[in-house]
């Protein structure tokens, strides 16, 4: 493990932060708490001059509930969306999407923005982001935009995010009344990338589906919502989902040395019907 | 000492322990090779095989993926922290000598604190196939894990978490 040294810098705010990602253009980048950045730097995949650890900016770890949506700091880690009865109460597909992430180890360290800002298209945190229609938001120290996650996740590791901008929030949509919630994963080992993860939210009225929201992650290039499931399943119920649903359209899965293009877009179409039929059993007792 | 040098002071098993390195250096290399505390073991140096385990604030991180600079200031235990005061095992690690629970030893020091974190942790009893999911981020190459296992089984069952 021969790192290239680089500087440490600590920000104390999210505006300090931005400025020395304007002095560094481009050979720093923010560190969190660096559960895939460092692991990048000692494999030597990135060459940078500076990480900003951004971990000790006060008041970025809020999470609380108010009109309609739960607020979510950026520095707030996965153990801690896991255990949090407001985010249990508010969006649990975001606590059961943390629940999958990595390590016991990589939890309590890793946080919410750095997996969103990370973008890797088999997480299941951007992928619980989009499924929920959650939206981030973004600031260069002056000034903050609100991005939807839909339109965040570009493609593989890639995100809208400007050069000198952080990611300090994230607002989700708080589960309705009469939705269920649904993840369902497969990869080699616990704690492994995905090979397929795919997170449904379904309303449900007389036990059939009225609408519902699908996606799925690790078979593109970013989280991808299947909108032609989502119609192809209103007005089933949990019986009749799986017959609904052929081959899932629209994804683009790779073969690698964990799985082959043909697996993984079976456990596309396995992984959603899974996800749906558990929202639709949820739904029905909500 | 250059101008990005920090100076990083840890509580080490209890011994304050302070530092002058580059901020790009692990907690791994800080304990391993500038404070010779070397019960961590580098293994893979991507946080997957848990080998460098220890435990900041009481909570298991690998080593490797965190920089000394970013936890100055925590406690830092290893698993020698776990021994008696004497320098004798302490009980968890008597469960593992007793069960034969370690062959070459390098994953032992990870094993023993994941093993001590999720005895500690634990607000139900552990099954089997608890233990073996919470050790999936530790790897050992030589025991097939049966023997850490029920190290881990007997010490729940005499109430050992350390």
């Amino acid at each position: 493990m021969f790192v290239k040294p680089f500087r440490y810098e600590r920000a104390a705010s999210f505006g300090d932060a931005a400025a020395m990602l304007r002095q560094g253009a481009g050979s720093a980048k923010v560190l969190a708490g660096g559960q895939s950045l460092l692991p990048m730097m000692n494999l030597g995949v990135l060459d940078l001059e500076a990480l900003i650890d951004v971990t000790h900016i006060a008041g970025a770890s809020e999470i609380a509930q108010r009109d309609g949506y739960l607020s979510i700091g950026a520095l707030r880690t996965h153990a801690e969306l896991e255990r949090d009865p407001i985010v249990a109460a508010g969006q649990p597909l975001v606590a059961a999407a943390a629940r999958w992430v990595g390590s016991s180890r990589i939890r309590v360290r890793g946080t919410l923005g750095g997996s969103l800002a990370h973008s890797d298209p088999a997480a299941e945190l951007p992928l619980a982001m989009v499924v929920a229609g959650a939206t981030y938001d973004l600031t260069d120290g002056t000034t903050t935009r609100t991005v939807a996650a839909t339109d965040f996740h570009e493609s593989y590791f890639t995100t809208s995010l400007a050069e000198n901008e952080l990611l300090e929030r994230v607002q989700v949509p708080v589960l309705g009344p009469g939705w269920g919630w649904g993840f369902a994963e497969v990869s080699r080992r616990r704690g492994d990338f995905a090979l397929c993860a795919a997170a449904a939210l379904v309303r449900v009225a007389d036990g059939r589906v009225v609408e519902s929201r699908l996606g799925l992650a690790g078979v593109a290039e970013r989280p991808k919502r299947l909108g032609a499931v989502e119609i192809a399943v209103e007005g089933a119920d949990a019986t009749t989902l799986a017959d609904r649903i052929g081959p899932i359209e629209g994804i683009d899965p790779v073969s690698d040395v964990s799985a082959t293009a043909e697996h993984r877009r079976h456990l596309a179409r396995v992984l959603a019907v899974r996800a749906l039929t558990d929202a639709v059993t949820r739904g029905v007792a909500a | 000492m250059t101008a990005t040098d920090v100076t990083v002071t840890l509580t080490v098993n209890g011994a304050p322990t302070t530092r002058t390195t580059g901020g790009h250096v692990s907690l791994l290399r800080w304990l391993r090779d500038l404070a010779d505390v070397t019960d961590p073991k580098y293994g893979c140096g991507e946080g997957v095989c848990g080998a460098c385990t220890v435990l900041v604030d009481g909570e298991p991180a690998s080593a490797c993926i965190v920089l000394a600079a970013q936890v100055d200031g925590a406690a830092i235990t290893t698993a020698a922290g776990l021994c008696e005061p004497d320098g004798s095992l302490g009980p968890l690690q008597r469960r593992f000598h007793e069960h034969h629970a370690a062959q070459c030893g390098f994953c032992t020091p990870g094993m023993l604190l994941c093993a001590h974190a999720m005895l500690r942790d634990a607000t139900e009893p552990l099954s089997r196939a608890d233990i073996r999911e919470q050790l999936h981020g530790n790897l050992c190459r030589c025991t097939g894990y049966t023997d850490i296992v029920d190290a881990i089984e007997d010490a729940q069952a005499q109430g050992i978490a350390r």
